[in-house]
């Protein structure tokens, strides 16, 4: 599906779920609810028109307001991608495990919760992988987190 | 190593047994210095240097240097690359499982200060010598295998310098 029948596919359908964002030249970006993502991922998943197969990628970002992860979902079936943008409220951050729709999910869901410290429900196996396995110091990637032995970088005036 | 370590204490005290003891000094050393096996230890972009040096432009063993897989069969590790906090522990275990005389070569800015990692980096050790004693440093980024060959010459020279009184500590 190229990406205006896409577009265009999505709107017809999942108009109530998906908000679209614009971010210009890339993938399509939509925001949805992060209570019902579940369902919604299964639906896109399950759809006979979208297929989307496969999970490219499970990011997060730190706004210093609150937290945003980015599903990058693709489908080989049909070759087409979409981006997905959950918005989470900074204390306590939940989110379902997609771990039944897409295996794949495991290892990032895993990383998300180790370096930003977001809960996954559902997911079975929180356990560290990328750091050391006697980490006590808390989430490095969340943007208020400093180590014992960090050295800031300098400020520079270019 | 232990009755080669011990004979020029005893030979020093027969007459004439002084130049036996410094011909001995001499021609152990110079052996060690001149069979200095390395283990393996690439974790990054020096490794790929670290090839290089190994391979026919630059013949690492024309030095007598040839890479082990083994820490039992090393004399020295080179450490080329990043060491992350994770990967400190399993250095210092394969120093620890080394014989002695065993040597260390910090190779690369990450392992002599933590390299680009020195600032905001959580992962990143900063600096070898947190781990492990280092007896040459190498800076570079990475080091060019002539930087690499000028460390190991320097190696050389320290092992030849040094005095088997030095053994009996």
């Amino acid at each position: 599906m190229t990406k205006d029948e896409l577009k265009a596919y999505i709107a017809s359908r999942y108009s109530d779920k998906l908000t679209p964002l614009d971010l210009g030249r890339y993938d399509l970006l939509y925001a949805a609810d992060a209570a019902t993502f579940k369902d919604l991922a299964l639906a896109l998943r399950d759809d006979a028109e979208l297929k989307f197969d496969y999970l490219l990628n499970l990011g997060g970002i730190d706004t210093k307001d609150h937290f945003e992860i980015i599903y990058n979902l693709g489908s080989i079936a049909k070759n087409h991608r979409i981006d997905i943008k959950l918005s989470l409220p900074y204390e306590n951050a939940e989110v379902d495990s997609v771990q039944e729709i897409w295996p794949g999910a495991n290892w990032f869901e895993r990383e998300m919760w180790e370096l930003y410290g977001i809960n996954v429900r559902g997911h079975g196996n929180l356990k560290r992988f990328l750091l050391p396995d006697d980490w006590n110091q808390g989430h490095p990637m969340r943007k208020n987190w400093t180590a014992p032995d960090f050295i800031k970088l300098p400020e520079t005036n270019v | 190593m232990g009755v080669i370590k011990q004979l020029p204490v005893y030979a020093e005290k027969v007459p004439g047994g002084a130049i036996v003891a410094t011909s001995l000094e001499s021609i152990l050393h110079h052996s060690q210095a001149c069979s200095l096996w390395y283990l393996l230890f690439g974790t990054a972009c020096c490794a790929i240097e670290l090839m290089a040096t190994g391979a026919s432009r630059y013949d690492f063993d024309r030095l007598g240097m040839i890479f082990r897989a083994s820490p039992r069969q090393s004399d020295l590790i080179i450490a080329a690359g990043t060491i992350t906090k994770k990967m400190a522990p399993r250095l210092r275990k394969l120093y620890d499982q080394m014989a002695e005389p065993r040597y260390v070569i910090a190779m690369g800015g990450c392992t002599v200060k933590g390299g680009p990692f020195y600032y905001d980096s959580y992962a990143v050790e900063k600096g070898i010598d947190h781990i492990v004693p280092v007896d040459v440093y190498i800076p570079g980024c990475p080091p060019r295998p002539e930087s690499l060959l000028e460390g190991c010459l320097t190696l050389q020279k320290k092992i030849k310098a040094q005095k088997l009184a030095d053994w009996q500590k």
